[in-house]
C-alpha cells in the first residue's frame, strides 16, 4: 500500500501500487474534474506530483502541457499510476468548482393534494365484547378520521409486525401514514402518539451534473428548504456516455451508490436547514433523464447507448426508498418519473408538466439545452419530441476558453462596434477565467453584428484591430488581455471555437425545424417557446434568436421555466392528480429519431449559418443585421 | 402540346456576362450572356437561348496536368497562348479556362508572371476567359489582384471562391469587374450560404456562377447531379440566392481508375466518353458551363446539345 497526500488540503489516502492518482483522489473525496471519464482525452485532471515515483507517459500526453508545467511535475491524474508514496498538488482549476445552480423553479401555484397523508387515531382498546383484531381497529380509525376506506388499505408485513407493540405501548394513540401507490392505498408506517405534523416529502431533480432537492411540508403544503449538490457521478465521467462506459467497465454499483449518495447529501442538507428528521420524509419524487433514473434504480443502462437505443423501462415506477438506499423513512416511497424514450426522460416529462403545454390548445415549443438537448413541440392533443447531441460547446466544452458557469466565467458580453472592444461581466465579478454558455451566445451574436465574423462564423482577418489576429492554428478574437484575466493569459475565441458553437446551435435549431415539419406547422403557429434548464435562465433571448439557436417568434414569447425538472417533480409530489397524468403524457409524446429522419441533415446544414440559410425564417434578425451593417459602413 | 413548360415557376436565373468585346470595353471576339432561364434546361421555348458553353481547360504548367491530355495536345501545352489559340481555332471551344498551375510550386512568389501569362492567353484567343487562381491562401490575394488587373475590362470569370476563402477573390473581382465562381461541396444549402456571403460583401448576383462541385462519373457524380437539380429547382421556385448559372467541371474524370487502367489503344476514347457522359448529364441537370480537358470531348458535347435544342445552332455563337 502507498500513501498519497493531496495538497493543499493534506488529505491522505492509502492505495495499492499501480492505482491511478485519479482513483486515489476520488477515494480521498476530492471532486476531480474528469470530462472524459478518465480516458486521458480531455486534459482537465491536471495535477502536479511534488515528490515520489509515478508512471506517466509524457510523450503521449505532452500536448496538454507547457514545458514549464511539465518541469513542475504536471501530469494527468487519470493516466498516472502511483509507484511510491506521493505528494500531489491539486490546483484549484482541476477541482470541480461550485457552480451557479438553478434552484428556483417556475413560480406556479400548484393545487395541494399530496399522495401521502398522516392520520392520528385514538382507538378503543379491545375487550372481550369488542374483540376485533388490531389491524381492523386501526384501519377503521384511520377511515373514521378522513382516511381511505379500511378495506382499500393494504398493509405490508413489516408494518403489520409492529402494530401490536406500538398500539399497546402508546396506549392506543398512534399515527398512521397512508400513501397512494399504483396498487392503491398502503399503510406505510405507524408511529406512537401524534406525529401528524411531521410529514415531509422531497422533490428531486436528478441531473447528470447537479441535483436539486425541494423539501416540502406535506401537512401544510409549503416548501421548507431547498438544497443542491453536484452529482458525484461526475467523477466517473462528465457526460452520460462516459458514465455508461464506466459502468460497463467497472460495474454499475459505484454509479448507483454515487447517485443515491448525491441525493442523500442534498436531502440531508435540506433537512438540516429545515431542522427536520430525515425519518419524517415519506416520499421522494425523482425526475431525471432515462439513463440517470436507470442508474439510480440499479438497472443496467448498457444497452441504451447502442442501437436501437431501447430503455429497460418507460413507465413511472414506485419503490420503497429503503430498497434504493435513499436517506429517508425506509418505508417511504420513491416515485420515479416515466420516460418517453432513451433520450426523452423523466426530466422532460417534468418540463412538460411544469410549463403546462400538454394542457393548452396553443402550440408550444419546449427546449431543454445541456450537453444534450431535448425538444418537444405540441399541445394538449399531440406532442412530438426529439433529442440530440448539442455537443458541449454551449456549456463551454470544446471551446478553448469555455468553462462552466463557475465564478470568474464571462456570462454577459457586448462589443463596441467602432473599437471592437468588449464590455463583459463575470460571475461573482471576479477577474475573468473563461467564458460560459450564456457569454458564448452573446459573443457569437455580437461578433456577427459587428461584422467581425461572417455568417459561417469565419473571422474577417482583414480587419485591422489588435483584437483580431491569427493564433496558433486559427484566427481568433481577443476578449480579455492577459493583464485583465485571472491567469495572466489572453482570453480568446478562435474560429474553431466558433465553428463548434455553430454546430451546436445548428443541431438544436435543426431539431426544432424537423419537429415543425413533422407537425406541418411554421414558426408563426408557435405561441410560446419554453426554455428549460439552467442554461435558458441566463441566456439573452435576443442573442439566442440572432444566432439562430431557436426559431424567431419574438422575444416576448420566449419564457424561461428555469429548472422545469424540479418544478415538475414538485408538482408531482404535492398533487396526486397531476402525478397520475404523467404516464399518459409520456404515452402521448411521440419520439422522432433524428438519425432516422432523412431531412435532418439538410436542416442541420441549412442551420450551420447565422442565423440560418433561409433568411426568411428570421425577418427581424435580418433587419437587425442590415442595420448593423449600415452603421458599420 | 398544351403543357406548361414553366410549371408555374416564378423565378429566373440571373444573367451573367462573360467576356467583353471591343464595344463592351474588352478585346474579346465574342461575349456571352448566360442565365435567364425560367424553366429546366432544353425546355426553353425562347428564341436565342443558348446551349451550355463548352469550355476547354488548360494550364500554365503542364506538369500538373493529365498526360492523356498533354500527349494528345503535344508541344503546345508548354505555351499557354498557343494552347488557348488551338482551343478556339482547332478544338472549337466556346471558352478557355486557364489554371494557374505554375502558382502551385512551393514558395511561388513570381506574381508578375501571372500577369504575363494571362496577357499571353488573352492575346492567343478571342474567347472569354475563366482564370483559376492559386491554391494557397497566403498568395491568394496577390494572385487574384494580378489576375483581375491583367484582365481588366475583359469580364473574366475568376475561380474559385469557397466558404473558407472568398474575400480576396471577391475583392479582385469587384475591383476589376469580373465574375466569381462560388464553389461549395455538393450541397444546396452550402451553395446558398456562399452566395449570401458573397452578396454581403458586395458581389452582385449577376457576377456569380455556382460551382456545386462535380464528382466524376462513378465517383459521386449522382450527388453532384442531385445538388445541381435542387439548386435549379430552388432557383426556379423563387430563391434568388440560388438563381445563378452553374458551372460543371468534373476535373477528376481523367484520373479515375477506369480511365487510368484502360488499354492504351482505347485510353483516349474512354477518357473522352467519361468526360462526355458527365458533361452531358450535368447540362441536363442545369449546368450552363461545361468544362472539359480532352479536346475530343468538345465536338461530342456540341453534337449532343445540338440534338437537344432543335432549330438552333449549338454553342454561344449561335
Amino acid at each position: 500500500m502507498r500513501t498519497v497526500t493531496f495538497l493543499p488540503s493534506y488529505r491522505k489516502i492509502e492505495v495499492e501500487t499501480g492505482s491511478t492518482i485519479l482513483d486515489a483522489a476520488q477515494r480521498a473525496g476530492l471532486n476531480i474534474n474528469v470530462v472524459c471519464g478518465g480516458q486521458g482525452k480531455c486534459g482537465k485532471c491536471i495535477v502536479y506530483v511534488q515528490s515520489g515515483k509515478t508512471s506517466f507517459d509524457r510523450q503521449k500526453y505532452g500536448r496538454f502541457f507547457s514545458q514549464d508545467e511539465l518541469a513542475r511535475g504536471a501530469c494527468l491524474a487519470c493516466e498516472t499510476t502511483v509507484e511510491s508514496d506521493l505528494q500531489v498538488q491539486v490546483p484549484e482549476s482541476t477541482l470541480i468548482q461550485e457552480q451557479k445552480i438553478l434552484i428556483n423553479g417556475l413560480e406556479a401555484t400548484i393545487d395541494f393534494h399530496p399522495s401521502v397523508r398522516k392520520y392520528y387515531v385514538e382507538l378503543q382498546p379491545p375487550t372481550i365484547s369488542d374483540p376485533s383484531p388490531d389491524l381492523s381497529r386501526l384501519l377503521w380509525g384511520i377511515q373514521k378520521n378522513g382516511g381511505p376506506a379500511a378495506e382499500k388499505m393494504y398493509v405490508p408485513l413489516e408494518v403489520l409486525r409492529e402494530i401490536p407493540a406500538i398500539l399497546r405501548h402508546a396506549e392506543w394513540k398512534a399515527t398512521g401514514t397512508v400513501a397512494l401507490v399504483p396498487g392503491g392505498y398502503r399503510l406505510v408506517d405507524l408511529q406512537e402518539n401524534d406525529t401528524a405534523k411531521r410529514l415531509y416529502g422531497a422533490a428531486v431533480d436528478l441531473g447528470s451534473t447537479t441535483i436539486v432537492v425541494y423539501l416540502w411540508d406535506l401537512g401544510s403544503g409549503k416548501v421548507v428548504s431547498i438544497a443542491s449538490n453536484y452529482n458525484r457521478q461526475i467523477s466517473c465521467g462528465e457526460d452520460i456516455l462516459a458514465r455508461v462506459n464506466f459502468a460497463r467497465k467497472n460495474g454499475l454499483s459505484k454509479l448507483q451508490a454515487l447517485a443515491t449518495e448525491s441525493i442523500n447529501a442534498a436531502i440531508t442538507t435540506a433537512s438540516n436547514t429545515a431542522g427536520i428528521d430525515r425519518e419524517d420524509i415519506y416520499e421522494v419524487v425523482v425526475a431525471g433523464n432515462t439513463v440517470m433514473t436507470h442508474m439510480l434504480l440499479g438497472i443496467d443502462p448498457a444497452y441504451m447507448i447502442a442501437e436501437p437505443y431501447v430503455p429497460v423501462v418507460r413507465r413511472a415506477l414506485s419503490v420503497a426508498t429503503g430498497r434504493i438506499g435513499i436517506a429517508c423513512n425506509p418505508n417511504g416511497g420513491l416515485f420515479v418519473f416515466p420516460a418517453v424514450s432513451d433520450f426523452i426522460g423523466g426530466d422532460i416529462i417534468a418540463d412538460i408538466l411544469a410549463c403546462g403545454m400538454s394542457e393548452k390548445e396553443d402550440i408550444s415549443l419546449l427546449i431543454d439545452i445541456g450537453t444534450n438537448f431535448e425538444v418537444v413541440l405540441g399541445n394538449r392533443e399531440w406532442m412530438f419530441s426529439c433529442a440530440g447531441a448539442a455537443g458541449p460547446a454551449l456549456e463551454g466544452g470544446e471551446v478553448l476558453f469555455g468553462m462552466r458557469a463557475n465564478p470568474g466565467a464571462i456570462e454577459k458580453i457586448t462589443i463596441e462596434p467602432d473599437t471592437l472592444n468588449p464590455v463583459y461581466t463575470t460571475i461573482n465579478s471576479l477577474k475573468p477565467r473563461g467564458i460560459c454558455g450564456s457569454g458564448l451566445i452573446d459573443l457569437l451574436a455580437e461578433l456577427l453584428c459587428t461584422c467581425v465574423i461572417d455568417r459561417t462564423g469565419r473571422i474577417n482577418t482583414g480587419i485591422a484591430n489588435p483584437r483580431i489576429r491569427t493564433g496558433g492554428h486559427f484566427p481568433e478574437y481577443v476578449i480579455a488581455w492577459a493583464a485583465e484575466t485571472d491567469m495572466g493569459k489572453d482570453i480568446v475565441i478562435t474560429e474553431n471555437d466558433i465553428k463548434n458553437l455553430i454546430m451546436s446551435k445548428a443541431s438544436v435549431h435543426a431539431a426544432c425545424l424537423t419537429l415543425m415539419k413533422q407537425a406541418g406547422i411554421t414558426r408563426r403557429e408557435i405561441t410560446t417557446i419554453y426554455f428549460a434548464g439552467a442554461f435558458g435562465n441566463y441566456i439573452n433571448k435576443k442573442n439566442a434568436t440572432i444566432i439562430g439557436l431557436i426559431p424567431e417568434i419574438g422575444v416576448d414569447k420566449i419564457i424561461n421555466i428555469g429548472n422545469g425538472a424540479v418544478t415538475g417533480a414538485n408538482i408531482a409530489l404535492v398533487n396526486r392528480r397531476k402525478r397520475k397524468t404523467l404516464d399518459d403524457i409520456a404515452c402521448q409524446v411521440a419520439y422522432i429519431e433524428l438519425n432516422a429522419e432523412s431531412s435532418f441533415m439538410d436542416e442541420y446544414t441549412s442551420s450551420t449559418f447565422l442565423p440560418h440559410t433561409d433568411l426568411t425564417l428570421f425577418p427581424t434578425v435580418q433587419k437587425i443585421l442590415d442595420s448593423c451593417r449600415i452603421a458599420k459602413e | 402540346m398544351g403543357f406548361d413548360l414553366n410549371f408555374g415557376w416564378s423565378g429566373s436565373i440571373a444573367c451573367v456576362q462573360l467576356g467583353a468585346t471591343k464595344s463592351e470595353g474588352g478585346t474579346r471576339r465574342i461575349s456571352y450572356r448566360i442565365g435567364g432561364e425560367k424553366t429546366l434546361p432544353f425546355l426553353e421555348k425562347i428564341q436565342g437561348s443558348s446551349s451550355p458553353l463548352i469550355t476547354l481547360e488548360i494550364c500554365d504548367n503542364p506538369q500538373y496536368w493529365s498526360p492523356i491530355v498533354t500527349n494528345y495536345c503535344g508541344d503546345m501545352v508548354h505555351n499557354s497562348g498557343e494552347w488557348a489559340h488551338a482551343a478556339e481555332t482547332v478544338y472549337g471551344a466556346d471558352m478557355v479556362r486557364l489554371y494557374l498551375t505554375s502558382t502551385r510550386k512551393r514558395d511561388f512568389s513570381d506574381i508578375a508572371s501571372v500577369g504575363t501569362t494571362i496577357e499571353t492567353v488573352l492575346s492567343g484567343t478571342g474567347l472569354p476567359l475563366i482564370i483559376e487562381g492559386s491554391n494557397e491562401p497566403k498568395i491568394d490575394s496577390e494572385v487574384f489582384l494580378k489576375c483581375g488587373e491583367a484582365g481588366q475590362g475583359e469580364r473574366m470569370l475568376l475561380g474559385t471562391a469557397e466558404a473558407g476563402r472568398y474575400r480576396s477573390i471577391a475583392a479582385a473581382a469587384m475591383a476589376y469587374d469580373h465574375s466569381v465562381i462560388a464553389q461549395s461541396p455538393i450541397d444546396v444549402n452550402l451553395a446558398k450560404q456562399l452566395n449570401i456571403l458573397l452578396k454581403e460583401i458586395g458581389v452582385s448576383r449577376d457576377h456569380i456562377i455556382i460551382d456545386p462541385y462535380t464528382g466524376s462519373l462513378g465517383y459521386g457524380f449522382e450527388y453532384s447531379y442531385s445538388a445541381m437539380e435542387r439548386i435549379r429547382f430552388s432557383a426556379l421556385k423563387g430563391d434568388a440566392d440560388l438563381a445563378m448559372p452553374i458551372i460543371c467541371s468534373a476535373i477528376d474524370s481523367l484520373t479515375v481508375k477506369e480511365v487510368r487502367e484502360s488499354e492504351p489503344a482505347i485510353l483516349d476514347d474512354i477518357a473522352v466518353q467519361w468526360e462526355f457522359t458527365t458533361g452531358l448529364a450535368a447540362a441536363i441537370a442545369g449546368a450552363e458551363i461545361i468544362c472539359v480537358r480532352h479536346p475530343r470531348t468538345i465536338p461530342l458535347l456540341r453534337k449532343a446539345f445540338g440534338s437537344l435544342t432543335p432549330g438552333k445552332i449549338a454553342g454561344g455563337e449561335g
